[in-house]
């Protein structure tokens, strides 16, 4: 649990340091960004990927849900002084992870089980962050992140039942994995020790990113899957 | 508040169709240059319904997908709009109340029906913006997710609607 004090409104934000102000800035821009990119282009195609119209209007569902999730956090972010252009995907590089071009379903099966794996991880940090709204938020989408992975996971288990699918869940799993690790941000993070000092998360982001792998690990085990090594200071 | 949150949805999931939906569902297939006579079937249940939107249903979705693209380059409506998301989740709390009112608590098939009533209220909106007629198969379809229904395509050469 966080030593910093609570800072149950934005009133209380206002004045708390400008150090403390920008790091929850920063924060809550990145999942902000990360939920519209994930929307754009992951979710909203793979309804035309999707082989039936249960996976379709289920891949339409999940679309929104996501969308929803990038709105409260850009609503937060309004109301904390996030200048808007900040979060137009037109305007930021997004994280590697999104530069992959989704070209099958069996690749977004597996960006659901495995991508949002690491956003249950970022949510998890964020349930008992200092700033109570932003830690409202964290408790209000996690549920349908959970929901997501466990898509993914469940599509993946279809998947794998014949020799061809579990081939394609390997393939879209190597071209996937090795840079999820990544969404964790770099060891020794100045950014990360900062969030740290003002209870806004709790984690490193080598110990995330430890436990990401790890729990990736025993997702895709259980499918005959293996994943693949990563180039990472992990 | 927008009148499309005040719609029927999912209301009349299983109960007899009646002759003007059934003149409807007709419309919509001659609409999108499908046969008009197909036989309709009436799923009876969530699960039938499940079942059923699991298979294939190529044609049909295809259809629908060449008049989405064609009508795209004139509307394209966005997805984090605040009306828009308010409907979205009007639609998943009346597919949920309507599971659970049938004894259904399958939290994916919830979302399925949600995201198939979002689609179609896409579809509706994307015909409305570019200027379509009134008699347009996208409005012909919304038509019957407003009066209760969940159209589900065409599987097995019969259009099943639940």
């Amino acid at each position: 649990m966080s030593a910093y004090p609570t800072v149950k409104t934005i009133d209380e934000f206002k004045q708390q340091p400008v150090e403390y102000q920008n790091a929850v800035r920063k924060i809550v821009r990145s999942h902000a960004l990360n939920e519209l990119y994930g929307a754009q282009v992951f979710d909203e195609p793979a309804i035309q990927l999707a082989p039936t119209p249960y996976a379709k209007w289920l891949s339409c569902r999940v679309a929104m849900e996501e969308y929803h999730h990038h709105v409260r956090f850009k609503e937060l972010a309004d109301q904390i002084g996030v200048q808007a252009g900040e979060m137009d995907t037109r305007n930021k590089r997004p994280l590697n992870i999104f530069e992959m071009p989704l070209e099958s379903w069996e690749q977004f099966c597996v960006i659901k089980m495995l991508g949002d794996l690491a956003e249950i991880l970022q949510v998890e940090d964020l349930l008992h962050c200092s700033f109570v709204p932003l830690r409202n938020i964290a408790r209000t989408t996690m549920p349908e992140e959970k929901f997501h992975a466990q898509f993914g996971l469940d599509f993946c288990v279809d998947l794998v039942e014949t020799d061809a699918g579990r081939e394609k869940v390997q393939r879209a799993v190597n071209g996937f994995y090795p840079e999820a690790p990544k969404f964790f941000g770099a060891s020794g993070s100045k950014n990360n020790e900062l969030y740290r000092k003002y209870g806004i998360k709790l984690r490193s982001n080598e110990d995330m990113r430890a436990d990401y792998m790890a729990r990736a690990k025993s997702t895709v085990e259980p499918l005959g899957i293996t994943l693949p090594g990563v180039s990472f200071d992990a | 508040m927008s009148p499309a949150l005040d719609e029927a949805w999912f209301s009349a999931l299983g109960a007899p169709l009646g002759e003007a939906e059934r003149l409807e569902v007709a419309a919509y297939l001659e609409g999108l240059g499908l046969e008009p006579a197909l036989p309709v079937h009436m799923a009876g249940s969530w699960s039938e319904a499940a079942e059923l939107c699991r298979q294939s249903a190529d044609a049909w979705w295809q259809a629908e997908e060449a008049e989405r693209v064609r009508l795209e380059p004139r509307a394209r409506l966005d997805p984090s709009d605040q009306d828009w998301l308010r409907l979205t989740e009007r639609l998943h709390g009346a597919a949920a109340i309507a599971a659970a009112h049938a004894g259904c608590s399958d939290a994916a098939l919830i979302r399925v029906a949600a995201g198939a009533a979002t689609y179609a209220a896409y579809q509706q909106r994307l015909a409305q913006a570019a200027g379509a007629p009134p008699a347009h198969p996208f409005l012909r379809k919304y038509a019957l997710y407003c009066g209760g229904r969940w159209p589900l395509g065409i599987y097995d050469q019969r259009f099943a609607i639940f």
